[in-house]
């Protein structure tokens, strides 16, 4: 293959010299070829007109031109040798620029995720639910949820300002699924305070595929999935690097990040990356926000060997973190709730330090992953994926009379799980892919906190098995369909208090759970069996040069993941007791998606609207007021309702001239709980980002200045309840607001980039970027500490990366 | 082709028969002995010429029990904080408070009855000399009915607020106890 690549180059830079034949022909064509997945420029391209000789060839900066080209209709064909073609119909009748991406294979260790957007980027700019290397380059010191927060209709579910989750389409947790180098993570997705644990600096590109389920993955992601992939391989023999460097002065800390790749041309490849953050107490415009500092470490390794036919991949990752949580956020009781929630300020305001101190969590995450390919032939090919994840979480809570290292929650979940996979391919229009995935799950919670288990042991088995397709007679048309078949099983061993048991009429329904009484404890093994079933299609169909437009339904089912079920404890950042449910049976989803692309011209955007309905959608409510030592404490109870969401995501980019341009990105979502007719709670409310960007002609420099306004969200469910204060005269009941969402908000961030050196080659950068340039004071509706604490203010950073 | 698909068929149920043989079940897990837990607040007053009086809160019992003191009269008031969840053995959480009396306050607050409360004679002082209140010398005034609710406040920002928002820190026990002051 390769061979037959250099005789194409070979033979073109030996036409290159001759014209082109046309008669009377001299329009020209121009314009770059870029990678799909990176944005990088893709050297040694094929540009074809068909039925023609004309051809042009890419240049090292993925340029190309084409020249003496006849007014009409002609048909171009975009080649690579390790790239899907393209074929694409133009209409020329004046000089035109046409800029082309391609689908990179990732030679043969390529991925096929079936998605609703896969033909949006196979024709040129259209604005698409992906962050490419260099806009990931900017969010080195910060989360995934934040990167992906710059795409319309994701928003993130905080914690803080460090611990924060992607939500898409208003879903999150267990409802979106996240795949990093082809292997779903498996960490603890189901609290709201859990943040994925993934290095995003460890990825070269980030993909949102909002509609379709990768089915291949799971059938359980009825919110979307993100793809992380990793670097490209090359088959040449190379060496390359890139370092980024971040200071931010709130939190008066950084970051740093260096990544090394070798390939060589017999197929080897070994790659190795390495990041450090440390923070200190973070600053909202107006005070400290006391013991918000976090640390992060992370390494991986990779080390492989592809041949176009075999090929195997060996890859290790560790993410270890410790975050501190704000201190005025652990409270005892409803009152001292009722107090933060009086007060503008956090009432525990200390000065600046790096030390992170209890409340406070630690995680660690280890990655072993194995892939071994073998492609029989042009059409068949079979792929083994292993993965070994371990997951250990701690959390540290103020507490009295216990050493300060002892944790309140200690966790360690190990998953193993197995991917097989055959592909099929029938000449260029069929594809087919079968697999079957097993999955094992051990959850140890240790009994040494002294604490109540908030997630009991247990052992969760997964087996499904799923078949993919699509078809694609041309490129104007690609249908795609998948189907897949899983059964989940849960093996659990959980302590109750008898009151509890009883209470919630289990030592009737489930019986033949009960094991023996300890006390007032009573130890159950409830056995759980879920068989889940999920189903998509889609189309994409171009209508024409400028417009595209697709269609896709998925049904997804998820069972109730292990907080849903079986948690059991309190939450000290809200005062809650908050407890799972037994009974709940596994949540179906059907979502259809429609989306209206324009990819030409000097207006190019995009609209999406979309419309779920989930039954039995998992859901947490107040139930009742529980009397303990410290007060009456509010109940929260796992149950399941239907659900309506529906909403819009709109980009849309204006180019006023080559160097100046105007991007505007928005969403709205719309969740109704249908059963008790409310508003479902942390639904991300209206917001829009808007941005001018002008680069300098040679791309020098480029400056931008970003607007972001979020609405305030005006349909929540009341879930307000009454405290007794105590007052002169008695006992007054008092209502704790913890329902009203913040007002609406506004903040302006400027960004600033140079680039340095020789361009074409290296991408050494300089960037200064100003965020919450004006100190916006606000709070976030989404944001767990929005009751005690503004989100931060004015930040600086200045970020240097160097390409090697 | 049919090789092919032999052999992977064959390497699929290889893997999944790993899977299974790895499955065993789980140790059953210990239980929890929950620390740090309060379950009573015992309270006692006395004062000369009188037997002591004691009143009780217990989590998961009714607490009807009421405080009923004499007017215009001082009392000697000990608090007691019990872990009284495994009978076997009662825990003592007061001479935890003493130890760490800088990160515990003990904090009356009354309604709808006149008392004023201040330092015992076998108090505990933290190392600002703060009366932790753990001892206290009650003084009631007028004869009324109403509701004392007791304290124990973990890592006050202050030791000498007057009111429970002033202390701040965080709320371990909050109990309300009916109180009656009688005439003479």
């Amino acid at each position: 293959m390769i061979k037959s690549f250099f005789k194409i180059t070979v033979l073109v830079f030996f036409l290159k010299g001759f014209p082109l034949w046309s008669q009377n022909c001299d329009f020209i064509l121009s314009g770059t070829v870029k990678d799909l997945h990176d944005g990088s420029p893709i050297y040694g391209a094929i540009i074809r007109i068909e039925g023609t000789d004309s051809f042009a060839q890419t240049q090292e900066n993925g340029t190309y031109v084409l020249k003496a080209l006849c007014a009409g209709s002609v048909v171009f064909l975009i080649e690579h040798a390790e790239c899907n073609s393209i074929r694409k119909k133009v209409s020329i009748n004046s000089n035109t620029t046409l800029n082309f991406e391609l689908e990179h294979h990732i030679n043969a260790l390529e991925e096929i995720i079936i998605s609703d957007n896969r033909l949006k980027g196979l024709n040129g700019n259209a604005k698409e639910s992906r962050l490419n290397a260099d806009q990931i380059s900017r969010f080195s010191n910060q989360s995934l949820a934040d990167a992906l927060t710059t795409l319309a209709g994701v928003s993130s579910l905080k914690t803080g300002n460090s611990i924060a989750k992607p939500m898409i389409h208003g879903m999150y947790g267990s409802r979106v699924g996240i795949i990093a180098n082809g292997i779903r993570l498996r960490d603890q997705e189901w609290g709201p305070d859990h943040a994925p644990n993934i290095d995003l600096n460890a990825f070269q590109s980030v993909q949102l595929v909002k509609g379709a389920t990768a089915l291949k993955y799971g059938g359980d992601t009825p919110g979307g999935i993100i793809v992380l992939s990793p670097h490209r391989l090359i088959l040449s023999d190379s060496l390359f690097g890139q370092t980024i460097m971040n200071a931010a002065t709130n939190g008066w800390g950084g970051s740093i990040t260096s990544k090394l790749m070798k390939t060589s041309s017999n197929g080897y490849y070994i790659n190795g990356q390495l990041t450090a953050k440390r923070f200190g107490d973070l600053s909202s415009p107006q005070y400290v926000l006391s013991n918000t500092g976090m640390r992060e470490m992370n390494i991986s390794f990779k080390l492989g060997r592809s041949k176009i036919s075999k090929g195997w991949e060996l890859n290790y990752s560790r993410f270890q973190n410790e975050t501190g949580i704000l201190r005025s956020a652990h409270i005892g009781n409803i009152q001292d709730l009722l107090r933060a929630l009086k007060e503008d300020k956090p009432l525990r305001i200390e000065p600046f330090t790096y030390r992170i101190n209890a409340p406070k969590q630690q995680g660690l995450h280890q990655n072993i992953h194995l892939i071994y390919f073998n492609q029989f032939n042009d059409k068949l090919k079979w792929k083994w994926d292993y993965n070994y994840q371990v997951n250990t979480r701690k959390e540290f809570d103020i507490r009295r009379g216990v050493p300060l290292d002892v944790p309140a929650i200690d966790l360690k979940l190990q998953t193993h799980s197995v991917l097989g996979s055959l592909q099929w391919k029938k000449g260029f229009n069929w594809e087919m892919e079968w697999g079957i995935n097993a999955m094992l799950q051990d959850n140890y919670s240790d009994p040494n906190t002294g604490v109540k288990r908030l997630i009991p042991d247990y052992i969760k088995t997964q087996l499904g098995s799923y078949l993919v397709g699509s078809y694609k007679p041309s490129n104007s048309f690609h249908w795609d369909w998948g189907v897949r078949l899983d059964r989940v099983g849960w093996d659990v061993q959980k302590y109750y208090n008898v009151s509890d048991w009883k209470s919630r009429n289990y030592n009737t329904i489930f019986p033949q759970f009960e094991v023996n009484n300890i006390g007032n404890q009573i130890l159950v093994n409830p056995a759980l069996n879920f068989l889940n079933f999920a189903a998509q299609t889609g189309i994409s169909i171009e209508l024409s040069e400028q417009f595209n437009t697709s269609f896709s339904y998925v049904l997804s089912q998820r069972s109730p993941n292990a907080s849903e079920l079986f948690s059991d404890g309190l939450h000290h950042s809200l005062a809650t007791i908050e407890f799972g449910s037994l009974t709940l049976d596994k949540e179906s989803s059907n979502k259809f998606l429609f989306s209206l692309t324009k990819t030409q011209g000097k207006l190019k955007g995009a609209i999406e609207p979309y419309f779920s309905k989930i039954n039995n959608y998992i859901f947490i409510a107040p139930k009742a007021l529980q009397q303990t030592i410290r007060g009456a404490f509010p109940v929260w109870q796992y149950e399941a309702t239907d659900a309506l969401v529906w909403g819009v995501d709109t980009v849309l980019g204006f180019d006023f001239t080559d160097q100046l341009n105007f991007d505007i990105n928005a969403s709205y979502t719309h969740a109704q709980d249908m059963k008790n007719e409310l508003p479902i709670i942390n639904i991300p409310p209206f917001n829009s980002s808007q941005s001018i960007q002008y680069s300098s002609p040679k791309k020098r420099f480029d400056i931008k200045v970003m607007h972001h306004f979020t609405a305030t969200q005006n349909r929540f469910p009341d879930l307000n309840f009454n405290v007794t204060t105590l007052q002169e005269d008695g006992l007054i009941e008092q209502e704790v607001d913890v329902s009203t969402p913040p007002s609406a908000y506004q903040k302006l961030d400027v960004f600033f980039s140079l680039y340095l050196g020789n361009i074409e080659k290296s991408k050494t950068s300089l960037r200064f970027m100003f965020y919450n340039i004006t100190q916006s004071k606000y709070r976030d509706y989404l944001n767990r500490m929005r009751f005690y604490a503004d989100e931060i203010g004015r930040n600086v950073q200045v970020q240097f990366v160097f390409s090697y | 082709m049919d090789n092919t698909i032999i052999s992977y068929t064959k390497n699929t149920l290889l893997l999944l028969f790993l899977i299974s043989v790895s499955s065993c079940s789980k140790d059953t897990p210990g239980v929890v002995n929950e620390e740090e837990l309060i379950t009573t607040v015992v309270l006692n007053f006395s004062t000369q010429g009188e037997p002591d009086q004691t009143v009780r809160w217990e989590t998961e019992a009714a607490n009807s029990a009421e405080i009923i003191l004499k007017a215009n009269a001082e009392y000697d008031v000990q608090i007691t904080f019990l872990d009284e969840s495994d009978p076997n053995d009662i825990e003592n959480i007061n001479e935890e408070i003493i130890e760490e009396a800088d990160e515990h306050q003990v904090f009356y607050e009354f309604s709808g009855v006149s008392v004023t409360y201040g330092q015992g004679s076998s108090d505990a002082l933290d190392s600002n000399q703060n009366p932790v209140y753990i001892n206290s010398i009650w003084n009631t005034n007028a004869a009324n009915s109403g509701i004392v609710r007791v304290f124990l406040i973990h890592e006050p920002t202050t030791k000498s607020a007057t009111t429970r928002d002033g202390f701040g820190g965080e709320t371990d026990v909050s109990v309300d106890i009916p109180i009656r002051i009688i005439e003479e």
